[in-house]
């Protein structure tokens, strides 16, 4: 019974996947900045992640012995977040289909080496990381609503500013739930 | 030791990539990077033939050994067209009716051709912007096919807007005497664009002088 259920849930997330690249769903997200960046991506992150959950024991040790304490696996992470976090690569995506291609493979894998890494990493290591992602986010957040130019050349002006809003937003809740946990004890959010 | 190697590796190569991408970190955006491109590899541009003011054909060819700088606009633009077309005016003023035999031709292509007819752009370019059609020519594609490859040749994106206008690469594209892209200012370039005319105008009369 476990097994059969397993299974089902694997096949759900390859469906939803499978979803995302069908093309008007594409489309769809990726007509503004704003759900291309804070919907499409990170869903693509998080199947990657989930994925993991269905790997084999047997490769987590293989790929464990190349990923002590989840390092490389990081390393990898943040390369590929950088480069998705470069505006001419989101252009590009649209425009050019083996960059889309890129997109959609490379972010489930960024996710899957989060997945895998993340659990291994000293929890020193744990705090700095999600500081900077936060810190990120709040930069870039502030950067979009500040600049008076467009940076992607597919997207508007407005669209990245709500964008920008939208990202300090999240930022500050995200804060919040920590200042919550760490000063109350109170446990929202589970990472 | 295998994380350790791995890592490295890792490393390396990402940040072979991310300065691959970036063209050696000089373009982060879309933008920056097709200024870049053309100034590194300049182009030959395909003979369109478009259909002017006067609903006559136009080609580029016709102004082959001229330098020409082209802007992108639609006729009912709010905004940065009007910048755009005033910065060709100052152009005009200034290097196009100087009087030498290479001077300088403009041309605004309109990527709107279903409401830009050729009696709108006459009014855009006579009546708006005093222009003198000898030196000043708008026109538009005759065919979306064209249209595309306009736009697609430039690196121009349009994309409407949440007023039923658009949003586009707005800038000011040299091409030179031998039929090539060379340069892409932005519209707020127009200082920069104006010493960089001023010097390849003045290099062109002396070869020309010279023959």
């Amino acid at each position: 019974m476990e097994i059969i259920s397993k299974f089902k849930r694997e096949w759900m997330l390859l469906v939803v996947f499978i979803i995302l690249a069908l093309a008007p769903v594409r489309h769809f997200l990726e007509q503004s900045m704003v759900t291309h960046m804070l919907i499409q991506l990170p869903a693509l992150v998080i199947i990657g992640w989930l994925a993991t959950n269905f790997f084999p024991a047997s490769w987590k040790e293989r790929i464990k012995e190349w990923n002590r304490w989840g390092i490389s696996g990081m390393a990898f992470a943040i390369v590929i977040m950088l480069y998705w976090m470069l505006p001419r690569t989101l252009d590009a995506a649209l425009s050019e289909w083996p960059i889309e291609l890129v997109k959609f493979t490379t972010v489930p894998l960024m996710g899957m080496a989060l997945g895998l890494s993340w659990p291994l990493l000293n929890s020193i290591a744990q705090g700095v990381l999600k500081l900077e992602f936060w810190a990120t986010f709040m930069r870039m957040g502030w950067l979009y609503l500040d600049l008076p130019d467009r940076l992607c050349s597919n997207y508007l002006l407005g669209d990245q500013r709500i964008l920008g809003q939208l990202l300090l937003v999240a930022g500050t809740i995200w804060a919040f739930t920590w200042m919550l946990r760490i000063v109350f004890g109170v446990n929202l959010i589970k990472t | 030791m295998k994380t350790f190697l791995i890592t490295i590796i890792i490393v390396f190569s990402g940040s072979l990539l991310l300065w691959e991408s970036t063209d050696g970190g000089e373009a982060f955006t879309a933008e920056t990077a097709r200024r870049l491109d053309v100034q590194r590899n300049p182009r030959i541009i395909p003979d369109w033939r478009l259909e002017d003011q006067n609903a006559e054909v136009f080609s580029l060819d016709a102004w082959r050994g001229h330098f020409i700088v082209v802007d992108f606009i639609y006729t009912s633009c709010p905004g940065v067209c009007l910048i755009l077309s005033s910065g060709m005016k100052t152009l005009q003023d200034e290097f196009a009716m100087a009087g030498n035999d290479n001077d300088l031709r403009l041309l605004s292509i309109s990527f709107d051709p279903q409401t830009d007819t050729p009696d709108r752009l006459r009014e855009h370019l006579v009546e708006h912007f005093s222009a003198d059609p000898d030196y000043w020519i708008a026109a538009r594609p005759t065919s979306n096919e064209q249209l595309k490859s306009l736009l697609d040749f430039f690196k121009v994106v349009v994309i409407p807007d949440e007023y039923d206008g658009y949003t586009h690469s707005a800038g000011y594209h040299v091409i030179d005497p031998t039929g090539r892209l060379v340069a892409i200012f932005g519209f707020e370039q127009l200082p920069e664009l104006r010493a960089y005319l001023a010097q390849a105008l003045q290099t062109e009369e002396h070869h020309g002088n010279n023959q």
